[in-house]
């Protein structure tokens, strides 16, 4: 085994190791939206029976969709889901397809960076107000947003280590698993 | 401005970058460039905003109720039942693949989800009665465009989140069309069929009794549908509580499958996830360049311009719908119609045009673009479960319906009520 050998399935363990925090985190938004679910079917019952009357399912809902679809970002992300044209990137030679594929990722980190840093504002306002939210539960709105935050800082973590790996790996000029990591999947029945 | 904001897209897009993060960083374009005031101060705001949605949660509601019922086997037993009724016309089991993703259509809020789904169950029947692909596979890719179109839909739900129109209003309108489309697609399918017989497969008979046994079948998707629409429409559930609804009928149905179990709904619940964010990432890039279009007067200056023009609202609309066509060959359809709302639409309603009627009509062009090639979802999505044969046989056989979906705008214009009988403002 060479040395760049070694690094390049360093890396990949790295990015595999990645994938699987991130399945995982997928696999609690969806029992976290499994819960939307129960708490709309409460409420909707609770408009003909009164003792099941809870309120709020709609104002909770908002803030599990807020959670749920911006931890997902990253694991759309390591499954390579996120929607790309491959207009010209198909028609490309692998080594133009994987300066693309370094484009394209760092391109989700500058936005995730810069999004992550205005959203940390939003949140240090909340806590700096003491803010809630206006309705009849009052929730202070540093809990949702601190969740909303979270995945903004994840997505920054996990599109700045694939960036990483994506680059050292086209340096290597590993191809095949600049590839798997980072290149538009062709499409097949398994999109969605 | 006009000009960075068309040229600066099509960069990003060629490049490959993701659409979420070209439309983000459009954004951040028109601010450092020709914002008078800091838009990246309301950037975290919009976001948060964007994402805080009890409308949008319907997504991945709506997406989660179309996973279970596909794990659940139910457009197996949907195909074979249509098989026994409709596979003595010209065409025979083409208008299985057509009744199916119809059928489909009304639980599924996703085009591709529904010509995957449809194509899985059909394909091995094209290779065992040796049919003529063509027709057969633009069957499936075609009917599985109505996903967006029947409702529920989750085109539909990001229309009315993105121009604030009526999300009950938008599915109600997309009814008549959808069944229209589905129509459509089999007329011609059996005029064709007629003239050149070699391009169906066998017609075949089945007994009353064969038909009546399958009916059952039918009832869980039809009960779904029923109850979603019926909800709606009475205005006892919201979209969102309709879904919510939705999801306990399909586990329910799932569960008298018996296919509730832990490795279905795992794979039920990542595959939501998963076109979620996908989904999300768009809308979200969407609601902050619709921001930063608005704060630097893009959207006015686009109007005026077009105004000037002088076409006239008809012939206005003829270009909107003629861009539509054309970027549709090459653009995918969640990209196209996302990026292109918040430039279009304030452009539509300023020429007087019903924002509910236009929605429909997008979504039949957005249809028309996932069939047309080079870049057309549904094509790559039948290639993919057909395993064989060559790509373009499945474009070739689109292009009949893409026939059908150009007769359906062209009576969206004459005849706007189609959309908007059952959807009264």
């Amino acid at each position: 085994m060479t040395g760049s050998d070694r690094l390049a399935s360093r890396v990949m363990t790295l990015v595999n190791g990645l994938r699987t925090a991130n399945r995982w985190i997928a696999l609690l938004c969806g029992m976290v939206l499994v819960g939307a679910v129960v708490l709309i079917i409460i409420e909707v019952l609770g408009r003909q029976f009164p003792a099941l009357h809870l309120g709020g399912a709609d104002e909770l809902s908002g803030y599990i969709m807020a959670a749920i679809a911006t931890w997902g970002f990253s694991y759309a992300l390591v499954e390579r889901a996120h929607v790309r044209i491959d207009l010209v990137h198909a028609r490309l030679p692998v080594g133009g397809r994987a300066v693309m594929d370094v484009i394209a990722m760092a391109s989700v980190l500058l936005v995730a960076i810069l999004v992550a840093s205005y959203a940390y504002d939003v949140l240090a306002k909340s806590v700096a107000r003491g803010s809630r939210s206006n309705t009849p539960l009052g929730i202070p709105l540093w809990m949702p947003q601190i969740i909303w935050f979270g995945g903004w800082v994840w997505l920054t973590l996990t599109s700045g280590l694939l960036l990483a790996a994506t680059v050292i790996l086209s340096l290597l000029r590993r191809w095949d698993m600049v590839e798997q990591i980072a290149s538009i999947p062709v499409e097949t029945g398994e999109v969605q | 401005m006009i000009w960075y904001v068309s040229i600066g897209l099509a960069v990003l897009l060629a490049l490959s970058v993701p659409v979420g993060a070209a439309l983000f960083i459009l954004g951040f374009g028109l601010d450092a460039f020709f914002s008078p005031m800091p838009l990246m101060r309301g950037l975290g705001q919009m976001v948060y905003s964007s994402s805080d949605s009890f409308l949008l949660i319907a997504i991945p509601l709506f997406v989660l109720l179309g996973e279970i019922l596909v794990r659940a086997g139910i457009a197996e037993r949907t195909y074979a039942t249509l098989d026994t009724w409709f596979s003595w016309l010209p065409g025979g089991l083409v208008h299985a693949n057509i009744g199916t993703a119809t059928m489909f259509s009304a639980t599924s809020g996703s085009s591709v989800a529904t010509a995957a789904t449809v194509a899985t169950v059909a394909m091995p029947q094209a290779r065992k009665q040796g049919y003529d692909q063509r027709l057969f596979a633009g069957a499936i890719a075609a009917g599985g465009a109505l996903g967006i179109l029947l409702p529920p839909s989750i085109n539909l739900i990001v229309y009315g989140f993105l121009t604030q129109t009526s999300v009950p209003q938008l599915f109600m309108a997309g009814i008549v069309p959808g069944l229209l489309m589905a129509l459509g697609f089999m007329i011609i399918t059996a005029i064709l069929c007629s003239i050149k017989p070699e391009w169906g497969g066998p017609s075949r008979s089945f007994t009353w009794a064969e038909r009546m046994a399958g009916l059952p079948h039918l009832i869980p998707v039809l009960m779904v549908f029923a109850i979603i629409i019926g909800s709606i429409y009475t205005g006892w559930a919201t979209p969102t509580e309709a879904a919510a609804i939705g999801v306990v009928m399909a586990l329910g149905i799932a569960a008298f499958y018996g296919a509730v179990t832990w490795t279905n709904m795992r794979a039920a619940l990542l595959g939501t996830i998963r076109t979620t964010s996908m989904v999300m990432f768009v809308i979200v890039g969407a609601y902050f360049l619709n921001f930063a279009l608005g704060a630097t007067g893009l959207n006015r200056a686009l109007s005026g311009f077009l105004e000037g023009l002088g076409l006239g609202p008809y012939g206005m609309l003829l270009m909107i719908v003629l861009m539509y066509i054309l970027l549709g060959f090459f653009i995918e359809t969640l990209a196209l119609m996302i990026a292109t709302i918040p430039i279009v639409v304030p452009i539509v309603i300023g020429l007087g045009f019903d924002k509910v009627w236009f929605g429909i009509l997008l979504i039949v062009l957005i249809e028309m673009a996932l069939i047309t090639p080079p870049v057309g979802l549904n094509l790559y999505v039948v290639q993919g479960a057909r395993k064989e044969g060559r790509l373009s046989d499945v474009m070739l056989g689109a292009i009949p319906f893409v026939f059908v979906m150009l007769v359906m705008v062209g009576l969206l214009i004459a005849f706007p009520s189609i959309a908007l009988l059952f959807a009264p403002a």
